[in-house]
């Protein structure tokens, strides 16, 4: 046996989705260094046109900030006191308005869009602006809204990208944006070279003023209540919400081409067992025939997956022992999914729909995975479903001779089970559906009664269903935990990560903060404040007050404040709840 | 299988070749699960062919012309386990092709489009069990 050889360089990348990461990192490019900003700034020129360029950067942040807050969700009623990241997002947003506001004026400098700036900096900001807007398009696609304006989500990201710790995340980022543009006020009122109306200039400042201000209220609420690491990286890897193209296997694919199909089939999978999960109950798609094909080709989807992890390990048994163990771990893991599935596939057996035959897309798709995973499981470059019995596995010196191609394996090993996870998810709450809708059958097994109704079905007795719905259950979790044992077995930790994340990495902190989030919302509505964020600062901007020192100061109290209301609020509820229970107490203890 | 082979071969008629086509999905897909594992090459095709199996049972099942005879569950039937899969496949392949064969026929004499449609379906899944189980030895 043989370890594997060292990783050679580079590997490649496995997706090449736009993310919106990659966005955003444009915009800070665009922008540049603090010393390149400042430059710029003093080298600036015409201040008409600044403006205008500042003006629509801002416009675009001031969207992203609206978009962070936009979750009527997460605080119903909507009477509050603000604090924490909802006020940061308050104050964010109206920051923004009014650097808008200063920066909106006279028409002098203002292009149309696509005609390209005269300054350096203009052209900066214009650059960071167009990136900005894509960035947030491709968040968009993620989003809709339905008939009566209420959110919806067109991808499994959408709930991911509308989560607390998401919103946060990005509120953060806007905030980054708005240091670094900091150097602008600075370098233009150094500049020798600024041309235009004084008066104009002042706006400039003002508006960088404002975009401090907003800052600070992120930066203030970060403080408080930080955005995890993980959570900022999973913003920035959010991809465009596009389908891959469906791959088809060429013969002789090499093994990177194989996990590059395997990764793509598993998220069209994924995406489609998403859509799939809100189909009606009375959709034709809803078959007992989709829902067989499902399982039986996820039991050998697990099948594949089981047998690329014993041969990973199989080649590793000179290398480190650890990584060995994991992937037997893994492996034990995904036939443990292969057996679960095939519980459910062999119950499926039992009932049937009342309409059948339709295949949906799902179905498709899980059986596409079924046949990539058996192309990189077997040497056989024309391997099917059909193929007989005499066909060789893939051995572990052609799967992976490099510690590369391991990891690549491992990935799409992965990104398979996660998918399955999701194709029991779906097939679970159809199958619900179309029981609650009376659509799952079984035989009629009653002579007499046949003969009377002449009916060869009748609706599945409740026994029946939640039998079937249980080994869905089971079947969710052992994909699930198929998905998290591979998850472990860390042949990256010298390889590059090689593949994208996928929704269900949201870390357990930001599930956390979720709840926390969720629990605050509520104790904040018992609070019945008026809901009016920052009131001190508010009076200090209606006397006209822009000293940045006094409105932090203001905000500080503000804050104090609140939280001085919400901490009496908790101690007179604790108060009262201690001297009810007491009261209680003493009338049980009484004779 | 033997028994639903030679029921089928006999059957004439949309009614008789509903109810033996009934028995011979039901019964293969019987043999089918018997034989499911994973140790063995067989192991991918014979669960997609269980679950065409099911599905051809029900097609015709829900056959205007279906007799009420055929809504038994094979899957309770016992099955000899001592039959190596190989030969399942073989036996699974050989049914499915006469299976194939007699519900095309009976399409194109159907005047119901009901079960016209009933064993056109049939028939597909049909020969979706004859391609995965062929290529056994």
């Amino acid at each position: 046996m043989r370890s594997w050889d060292p990783p050679a360089g580079q590997g490649r990348t496995l997706t090449s989705r736009a993310t919106f990461g990659g966005f955003l990192g444009a915009a800070h490019e665009h922008l540049g260094s603090p010393a390149s900003l400042r430059a710029a700034a003093e080298q600036s020129g015409y201040v008409a046109e600044i403006r205008h360029s500042l003006l629509r950067l801002a416009i675009v942040m001031h969207r992203y900030v609206q978009d962070a807050r936009d979750e009527p969700d997460r605080l119903p009623g909507r009477a509050r006191l603000l604090v924490g990241w909802d006020r940061a997002g308050a104050e964010a947003s109206e920051a923004l308005a009014q650097a808008a506001a200063v920066l909106h004026g006279d028409s002098a400098g203002r292009r149309q869009l696509g005609v390209r700036a005269g300054s350096d900096l203009a052209q900066r900001l214009d650059a960071a602006t167009v990136s900005l807007i894509y960035g947030r398009d491709l968040l968009q696609t993620h989003l809709a809204r339905g008939p009566d304006g209420e959110r919806q989500y067109r991808s499994e990201w959408g709930a991911v990208l509308t989560s607390p710790p998401m919103s946060w995340a990005l509120l953060g980022e806007m905030a980054a944006l708005a240091r670094q543009l900091q150097p602008l006020r600075g370098g233009l009122e150094r500049s020798l070279l600024a041309r235009g109306n004084p008066q104009a200039l002042r706006r400039l400042s003002a508006a960088c003023h404002w975009l401090l201000v907003m800052d600070n209220s992120i930066q203030a609420a970060e403080r408080q209540h930080p955005v995890s690491a993980a959570d900022r990286a999973l913003l920035q890897a959010l991809p465009v919400n596009e389908r891959p193209p469906r791959p088809l296997p060429n013969l002789n694919e090499p093994i990177g081409g194989l996990c590059e199909g395997v990764i793509a089939t598993a998220e069209r999978a994924r995406h489609a067992a998403w859509l799939s999960a809100s189909e009606p109950a009375w959709s034709p798609a809803v078959t007992a025939t989709s829902l067989r094909r499902v399982a039986a080709a996820s039991t050998v989807t697990s099948h594949h997956c089981e047998i690329l992890l014993r041969s990973l390990a199989g080649g590793a048994q000179e290398s480190a022992g650890d990584v060995q163990a994991e992937l037997l771990r893994a492996a034990d893991a995904a036939a443990f999914a292969r057996t679960r599935w095939l519980g459910l596939a062999r119950s499926l057996d039992h009932v049937t729909t009342d309409t059948r035959g339709q295949l949906s897309p799902a179905a498709i798709e899980a059986g596409d995975l079924a046949l990539w995973t058996g192309r990189l499981a077997y040497s056989d470059p024309e391997w099917t479903l059909a193929s007989g019995p005499d066909r060789e596995k893939r051995p572990a010196m052609s799967l992976a001779p490099t510690l590369d191609n391991a990891a690549e394996i491992v990935a799409a090993a992965h990104r398979g089970c996660e998918s399955l996870t999701r194709l029991a998810q779906g097939g679970r709450k159809q199958f619900r559906a179309a029981a609650n809708a009376g659509r799952i059958l079984v035989a009629t097994r009653s002579a007499a009664k046949l003969r009377r109704t002449a009916r060869p079905f009748e609706a599945a007795s409740p026994d029946r269903i939640n039998a079937v719905l249980t080994l869905y259950e089971y079947t969710v979790g052992a994909s699930a935990g198929a998905a998290d044992q591979i998850s472990h077995v860390d042949i990256s930790a010298q390889a590059p990560q090689r593949s994208a994340p996928a929704p269900s990495d949201v870390s357990a902190g930001a599930a956390r903060t979720t709840a926390e989030t969720a629990e605050g919302a509520a104790q904040r509505n018992d609070v019945g404040a008026d809901g009016r964020p920052g009131t001190i600062v508010r009076t200090l901007r209606a006397l006209g007050v822009t000293d940045i020192e006094l409105l932090e100061r203001g905000a500080e109290i503000d804050l104090t404040g609140e939280q001085l209301i919400v901490d009496a609020t908790t101690a007179v509820r604790g108060g009262v709840a201690r001297s009810t229970r007491g009261g209680c107490e003493a009338l049980e203890a009484e004779p | 299988m033997a028994a639903a082979r030679e029921r089928l071969r006999q059957a004439s008629g949309l009614a008789p070749v509903l109810g033996a086509a009934h028995e011979a999905f039901g019964a293969m897909l019987a043999a089918i699960r018997s034989n499911e594992d994973p140790t063995t090459g067989l192991f991918a095709a014979f669960i997609m062919a269980a679950a065409l199996a099911a599905d051809g049972r029900d097609a015709v099942a829900f056959a205007p012309s279906m007799p009420p005879v055929g809504s038994r569950d094979f899957l309770d039937d016992e099955v000899d386990v001592r039959i190596p899969p190989e030969s399942v496949a073989r036996l699974v392949s050989d049914l499915s092709q006469l299976l194939g064969a007699q519900l095309t026929r009976s399409a194109g004499q159907a005047t119901d489009p009901a079960d016209r449609d009933a064993c056109d379906q049939a028939a597909q899944c049909a020969a979706g069990i004859h391609l995965l189980a062929r290529d056994g030895p």
